[in-house]
């Protein structure tokens, strides 16, 4: 193969591009906006890797185990095993791309304890490891793009998958500047377009990542998978426009939850779990926050302003900054927040979906978190999950020939143009908002039947009023023609977490609260003309058991 | 509160200002204030007539990535992290970055950064630790948004031509100090770009939103 198309460029993108122009293949790197506006900068916490050096005994295994145990064995050893097995080259190669990892007192790069897992492996750079992988691949890029080997455009939106009879030739692409769709022909083309922030409204993540590639191609017969499967965040501080995630390190610098009851503090963590009931997993505390059904406070004022400033400095400014709260004085008013989605494209070991050619990488696909996600791990599948894929393609042949889409072409510019004609009372804003609000009723962090079908039938209307909605020409294009996609994914969700009669990892269901033998399997969903099929991948993951890692 | 704006259709149209009424409360930053005006209802304009949404980049809405940088009553900020309780008197200004092309209302295209740095080599390549080992000063550098405030204040900076500024400044330390094999072709860019033409008014430390050490940057890149 020589031109691979590929589309998002945070770090997952990124990752890919650099090792297709390493492996000698053409990237074209598609997105609307640089790689510094990528949600990728936003990840705060490290990237788990097992070096062979370690010193403490940790073993690829052990990683391995904790991410099948942490993701409630959805996932197969053998897709966990690619990941972790080459966790320690990926983080050699960030070292040598110039990555500015923190270092301990002996200048070695630093490590930090994360949750769930049996050893400390998690490194990182400060509290903006996302912020300075990207720098570092940017850099890497751009040697890349001065070689000639890839082509960045900007401005520059997904808009449908150029697929015929199950292989995908390459991508309808609408160019915000000159304002018209293009045909972008390739050999490969790879998604890496992120989560699905939009179908909520408010998340910790960023507003450019909305899900609509998935819903597109979704509606062109690419396979969904786990889509039932959202990590909350339990602890964010919410403002007008988004909830901003207030790191764990709060919480592992002592940090008390408390509601108030008669005028008492109530730390209904520590009186459920005990002493370290503040400190239970990321499902858990959110689950007993809405459980609570009251305001919730975080305290850590009592650790004093010296100690705040040194250990959690980050929380005092965010809580100063974007609530004036001093956090060494008063407690911090904290909600859970949708936060990761381990669902996406259904990939292969190498990355590619249903379609041939069609590869997808980073969080937009599912692969490695199954059920739930270990902190630490995000980073590394994005860059694994690209490097994998462009593996995979360099070493296929290519194929010069493939089908003529303009007509295919000239009729989507056709529905835009014409949509474009009129002004909406109701533009698509107005429908975003709903589906938000409905997402955050129905599928919360505790689900049931009733609330799954309240959403189902709400979705199914706005999805028959999409096409009547017309467009606002003030705003992106993009945003008008991606809601259709996007409320189609909705709909695919709610059907995952519907059809998943069990509670596991991140999907708590108050009619089904155990977890089922029956359901040990991922979903993979389907859609045909309006007909959303579930059914069990059949991939059932189970313990390595290496005793040394519990 | 009087919000006035300054707006552009398309890249080649006639910019023009449109006044806004705003009676939120002022615990608001300016990009929230930019989506209540353009989400409230329908958007109405100063004389109550309906016009067209106000368009405006953001993604991460926390000060990391850089997106909406724009000129607030006069200095360069991002909308994100600009409260309006912090602003004086009783109007606010908002107007597009100046020193790039506008694609749209407040959306400017920034891409020549990125091109001035392509097109100087600054890429680290290969981490070859350099006698630089300030290690809080090159994690600073590696966090610069690229989101042009220093460029639009600066007074030395124009676009499309051959002084690239701060950002650039700070990427050449960045990659010199994390590659010494390259201190020496850095170092001749640097004097090229940056050096011979900086008349350090130091306005880019001011309005920088990572509080990146610029002088220290240009300090070191001088020492012979």
């Amino acid at each position: 193969m020589k031109d691979v198309l590929v589309i998002g460029s945070g770090i997952s993108g990124m990752s890919c591009a650099v090792r297709c122009a390493e492996l000698g293949l053409n990237v074209t790197l598609v997105s609307p906006f640089p790689s510094e506006r990528a949600q990728s900068v936003m990840a705060a916490g490290g990237i788990n890797a097992v070096l062979e050096d370690n010193g403490e005994g940790d073993t690829v295994l052990c990683h391995v185990e904790d991410t099948l145990r942490g993701g409630g064995y959805l996932s197969s050893e053998e897709e966990v095993k690619g990941l972790c097995e080459r966790s320690g080259e990926i983080l050699r190669f960030l070292e040598r791309i110039g990555t500015v990892f923190s270092v301990d007192e002996n200048g070695k790069t630093a490590k930090r304890a994360f949750g769930g897992q049996s050893h400390k492996r998690t490194y990182y750079c400060g509290a903006s490891t996302g912020k300075q992988i990207v720098s570092s691949l940017i850099m890497e890029v751009r040697h890349f793009e001065a070689a000639g080997k890839i082509t960045r455009r900007l401005w520059s939106c997904f808009h449908s998958g150029l697929i015929l009879d199950g292989v995908c030739y390459g991508a309808l692409i609408y160019d915000e500047t000159t304002r018209k769709l293009e045909t972008i022909y390739a050999d490969a083309v790879v998604m890496a377009t992120g989560g699905q922030n939009t179908l909520f409204g408010k998340t910790t993540g960023s507003t450019q990542c909305d899900g609509y590639a998935q819903g597109q191609l979704f509606r062109q017969g690419v396979e969904l998978k786990n889509l039932e499967f959202i990590q909350y965040h339990p602890t964010t501080l919410v403002t007008g426009q988004k909830n901003m995630l207030i790191s764990e390190a709060a919480r592992g610098e002592g940090g008390r939850l408390f509601y108030m009851e008669n005028g008492k503090r109530v730390y209904f963590m520590e009186d459920k779990y005990g002493e370290k009931g503040n400190l239970m997993t990321r499902d858990v505390v959110s689950r007993e926050m809405f459980l609570v059904n009251k305001d919730i406070w975080l305290d850590v004022s009592f650790l004093g302003e010296r100690l705040i400033r040194r250990r959690i400095p980050e929380v005092m400014e965010l809580c100063r900054k974007y609530r004036g709260i001093d956090i060494s004085k008063e407690p911090i008013p904290v909600t859970p927040s949708v936060h990761f989605f381990m669902g996406g494209f259904a990939v292969s070991l190498d990355h590619e979906t249903n379609i041939r050619n069609l590869f997808a990488v980073g969080e937009c696909a599912s692969k490695y978190h199954g059920a739930n996600r270990l902190g630490g791990n995000s980073l590394l599948a994005a860059i694994y999950g690209g490097m994998k894929a462009a593996e995979e393609i360099a070493g296929r042949a290519g194929d010069d020939k493939h089908p003529d889409f303009s007509g295919y072409a000239a009729r989507q510019t056709q529905v835009l143009e014409e949509k474009g004609k009129t002004e909406s009372r109701f533009p698509v804003a107005y429908i975003r908002d709903l589906l938000a609000e409905t997402m955050q009723k129905d599928l919360g962090i505790v689900r049931n039947e009733e609330s799954l079908d309240n959403g189902i039938t709400d979705v199914d209307y706005y999805l028959e009023n999409a096409d009547r909605i017309q467009y606002d020409n003030s705003v992106m294009t993009y945003f008008n023609y991606s809601l259709t996609g996007i409320l189609t994914l909705a709909r695919a969700v709610l059907t995952c977490a519907k059809n998943r009669r069990e509670s596991r990892g991140a999907h708590y269901r108050s009619d089904y609260p155990e977890m089922k033998e029956e359901y040990a399997s991922s979903t993979i969903i389907s859609y045909d003309d309006g007909v959303y099929r579930t059914r069990p991948e059949g991939n059932v993951g189970t313990s390595i058991n290496t005793e040394r890692c519990i | 509160m009087k919000v006035k704006i300054l707006r552009q259709v398309t890249p080649v149209s006639e910019p023009y200002w449109e006044g806004f009424n705003y009676d939120g409360p002022p615990d608001i930053s300016v990009a929230g204030l930019l989506d209540h005006l353009n989400y409230n209802d329908d958007i109405v304009n100063d004389e109550g007539v309906n016009t067209t949404r106000i368009g405006w980049e953001c993604s991460c809405l926390q000060g990391v990535c850089g997106s909406c940088a724009m000129v607030i009553n006069g200095i360069p900020a991002l909308a994100c992290e600009t409260f309006v309780r912090d602003l004086k008197g009783n109007e606010i200004t908002i107007r597009p970055l100046r020193k790039f092309p506008v694609i749209h209302d407040l959306i400017t295209d920034r891409s020549s950064i990125h091109e001035n740095l392509k097109k100087t080599n600054i890429f680290i390549r290969e981490w070859q630790q350099s006698e630089d080992k300030d290690h809080e000063h090159q994690y600073l550098a590696a966090k610069c948004l690229k989101c042009g405030l220093c460029l639009e204040v600066c007074p030395n900076y124009v676009n499309g031509q051959t002084f690239y500024g701060a950002v650039f400044a700070n990427d050449c330390y960045l990659v010199s100090s994390r590659n010494r094999n390259k201190i020496s072709e850095i170092r001749k860019v640097y004097g090229e770009h940056f050096g011979g033409g900086c008349s350090k008014s130091l306005s880019c430390v001011d309005v920088c939103p990572m509080k990146i050490p610029t002088l220290a940057s240009m300090s070191k890149l001088n020492r012979r």
